[in-house]
């Protein structure tokens, strides 16, 4: 297929290097654990143990498990009193460091939609409950959105500025294009990029509300498809020119190599029904990374599984791309909104590396309006060059980026 | 790479428009208080509030149900793209950036949304109301109003936001073929927010806010918003925005502010623009002043406009641009003529000023800072 036309040029700028990368997500605790997840399909979704969903249609969600998020406690910094959402980007930090003790980041583009929205909710029930108020002032304080980030650069002794990015669902899409972006500019050489958001009663509900979360399972793009499991998690890669990263002898986990964004302004929650929006981020993504769309290999989909995300994703895929292998990770662990852009931005990584697509669970009939090639349930060797992944979200923010394998 | 400011918007507890905001303040004018209460909190608390007639003429159905939050921003939004003379096409509309700052956010539905779910359950949850829950319903209302197709982000932070806002702004003038950046900061006031800054200990009950007292008396919170468009030309060039940092303690504030100080004193600064608030903030930003720009006036907004947080950053910098644009300050109000800065304690002429420093120190540990010059 032929690229896509558009009077922007090739960005000519340094090349981006992935040199460490962190995670935490119901698929498990680092790259090893998610990697075994991802290989051997694991359906990671489980009740909500966090709060009642008694009222609830759904009652289901990808968790990350808190006696082992807990059991560092912060790595000292204050650990009793951190917000959940804290605890897993010290995680996710905690193993980019271990890969990568040198590097010194210039600046932290990290996603979010919620920060520390649990602290608000108990704030706001002991307020209007009349109950005990004494940690309101811990709960104050823990809530704003770039707390994590802060909290996760004191554990390793960084201080780089925090640009934290709330974009709904795409936000850890964005933040890992911008910060490339940034990069690639040679602004910066060396950016921290990554998204989180833990679980939270008032986002659950809200999705409820919406009727955009399932009682069922989650099978993006499948004919039987009923809606979204939430998730969380926190994801964190580090980003460096590559040059420099070469000269100093870094290992190269990926090169990051385009970024495509675009708004639509269709609805706040929901996708302009023909797939302009992701269409565009798509095409731009493959603009700016300079390379046609039949070099990718792999499409990690934002695949919410609802109705309307997947109708409007799928024509839009379908639209550009011919045939190439397409999964939802969701399927396996929920949507964890702002992290979700990041942590699959490392089911790419591990695709790419490993050389295997990762799988769509609970997947059992093409929805007849698309044509997608789904990675069905199974997680399948694969060669590939190329990955890419989509985010979309609330409010009309499509974003997407282009990895590809390191070859020295 | 330099940046210009080629408009302006300004929606705030003095009313809308640049130059009438303006000349209240050179006036000495300070906005009104209201005092605002919550059926399940004992404890009322004052704010400066934007007057309904700033809000006229506001009428796209994309903002009947939005909140104040979203109103504030398509108010000074619109009016800085006006003021810019950018009408957005289909192909200049892809060519436009739209990069909002915000801190608390649509705390006002977020109250009400959650309000139904613990009083009646997670069945009485509004559908209408979640999303505008979310930090960038109000980015999505503008972008829907002005038709932009390309880039559109939400940052999020303290009162330093609104300047994080613009140096992404500048990273991505520098990166993308974009002839436009729209950068808004907003905020909306409820009885919950106040509460929450009163038991953090940073919110006084009533005005005035008192600036660089050692007393540290608290900060009011307001509301509104500024709007500013970056271009290639223009009036206004901001020369360097500065990334900023974050501090761990409070008393960290200080060296912050003066590294960031020291990094955009490298041109002869005429004038600092201040984030006095009567917190913590301003003891850090009076050490950092004295040590590094002794001799620049110094000039803080928050006493008449009060602390508006994800707007502020914006606010300084239009306050910055006017000064620079009228050669002259407007009083700092409440302040202790003994404070040892050089304070503008009344309507003070800086003819030939060329050079102003804006700050931003937020009381969430983001600090961050910008220098603007007039052609």
């Amino acid at each position: 297929m032929a690229k896509p036309s558009s009077p922007n040029q090739k960005k000519v700028g340094a090349r981006v290097a992935v040199v460490a990368a962190g995670v935490v997500s119901p698929l498990g605790f680092g790259l090893a654990e998610t990697l075994e997840s991802l290989r051997k399909a694991r359906d990671c979704v489980s009740p909500v143990t966090r709060f009642s969903v008694g009222q609830c249609r759904c009652k289901t969600a990808g968790q990350v498990p808190d006696d082992r998020l807990l059991a560092g406690q912060g790595e000292g910094i204050r650990g009793h009193r951190l917000h959940r959402a804290s605890h897993m980007m010290i995680q996710a930090l905690k193993e980019v460091v271990t890969q990568e003790p040198q590097f010194k980041p210039e600046l932290a583009v990290i996603g979010t939609t919620s920060g520390g929205m649990s602290y608000g909710e108990h704030y706001y029930r002991s307020l209007r409950q009349a109950e005990e108020l004494r940690h309101a002032p811990t709960w104050i304080a823990n809530y704003p959105a770039q707390k994590p980030v802060i909290d996760a650069q004191e554990a390793f002794g960084f201080f780089a500025p925090c640009q934290v990015i709330a974009n709904a669902c795409a936000s850890g899409t964005n933040a890992i294009g911008h910060a490339f972006e940034c990069v690639r500019s040679g602004r910066y050489q060396r950016v921290l990029a990554g998204g989180y958001d833990a679980l939270a009663e008032m986002v659950f509900v809200g999705f409820d509300s919406l009727q955009a979360s399932t009682p069922e399972k989650c099978r993006p793009f499948d004919r039987h498809r009923t809606g979204m499991v939430l998730g969380e998690g926190a994801a964190i890669l580090a980003l460096e020119n590559l040059e420099l990263a070469q000269k100093r002898g870094a290992p190269v986990l990926a090169e990051i190599i385009g970024y495509g964004i675009s708004t639509d302004n269709f609805h706040i929650t929901q996708p302009e029904p023909s797939g302009v929006g992701p269409r565009q981020a798509m095409e731009r993504a493959l603009q700016s990374a300079d390379i046609s769309a039949g070099e990718v290999d792999y499409i990690n989909a934002h695949g919410t599984a609802t109705v309307f995300n997947d109708a409007a994703e799928g024509k839009a895929i379908s639209t550009i791309f011919d045939g190439v292998p397409v999964s939802s990770t969701k399927s396996m662990m929920g949507h964890s909104l702002g992290a979700a852009g990041a942590v699959e931005a490392i089911v790419c990584l591990l695709a790419l590396q490993h050389q295997f697509l990762p799988p769509n669970i609970n997947f059992q009939a093409l929805d007849d309006g698309l044509e997608l090639n789904v990675v069905a349930n199974e997680a399948q060797p694969a060669l590939l060059s190329m990955a890419l992944s989509n985010s979309f979200g609330f409010g009309g923010t499509n974003a997407s980026i282009l990895m590809r394998k390191f070859e020295v | 790479m330099s940046l210009a400011i080629a408009g302006m918007g300004w929606a705030t507890p003095l009313g809308r428009g640049v130059d009438s905001v303006w000349e209240q303040l050179l006036h000495g004018d300070e906005a009104s208080a209201t005092a605002i209460s919550e059926e399940f909190g004992h404890q009322p608390y004052n704010v400066f509030r934007v007057p309904e007639s700033a809000l006229t003429g506001l009428a796209h159905p994309r903002l009947r149900r939005a909140s104040v939050i979203s109103r504030f921003a398509a108010a000074a939004g619109l009016d800085a793209l006006r003021a810019a003379g950018v009408k957005l096409d289909p192909q200049n509309a892809e060519r436009t950036a739209l990069i909002f700052a915000i801190s608390n956010g649509g705390v006002i539905y977020t109250k009400r949304f959650y309000r139904d779910v613990v009083d009646a359950g997670a069945q009485s949850a509004s559908p209408l109301l979640f999303p505008e829950t979310v930090f960038n319903a109000p980015a999505s209302h503008l972008a829907a109003i002005l038709g932009v197709t390309g880039a559109t982000y939400t940052l999020v932070g303290d009162g330093a936001v609104g300047l994080a806002a613009i140096k992404m702004a500048d990273d991505l003038m520098a990166n993308e073929p974009l002839d436009h950046c729209l950068v808004v900061g907003t905020e909306e006031v409820d009885w919950l927010s106040c509460d929450a800054y009163r038991r953090w200990r940073l919110l006084r009950l009533a005005p005035p806010i008192e600036p660089f007292n050692e007393q540290r008396r608290g900060m009011i919170l307001s509301e509104g918003a500024g709007a500013i468009v970056l271009a290639r030309d223009g009036t206004f060039t901001i020369e360097c925005a500065h990334p900023g940092g974050h501090f761990t303690k409070r008393a960290e504030a200080e060296e912050i502010l003066k590294r960031i100080l020291r990094d955009l004193c490298q041109s002869e600064i005429d004038l600092v623009i201040s984030s006095a608030n009567g917190t913590f903030v301003d003891q850090a930003e009076y050490r950092a002043l004295q040590a590094i720009v002794p001799n620049a006036f110094v000039y803080t907004v928050k006493p008449a406009l009060g602390e508006s947080v994800g707007a502020a950053g914006l606010w300084h910098v239009i306050v910055a641009a006017q000064a620079l644009r009228s050669a002259e300050l407007p009083p700092v109000l409440h302040a202790d003529p003994a404070i040892g800065l050089r304070l503008s304690l009344s309507r003070t002429s800086v003819a030939g000023a060329r050079r102003a420093i804006v700050l931003s120190c937020g009381v969430n540990q983001q600090a961050a800072g910008l220098r603007l010059a007039i052609r």
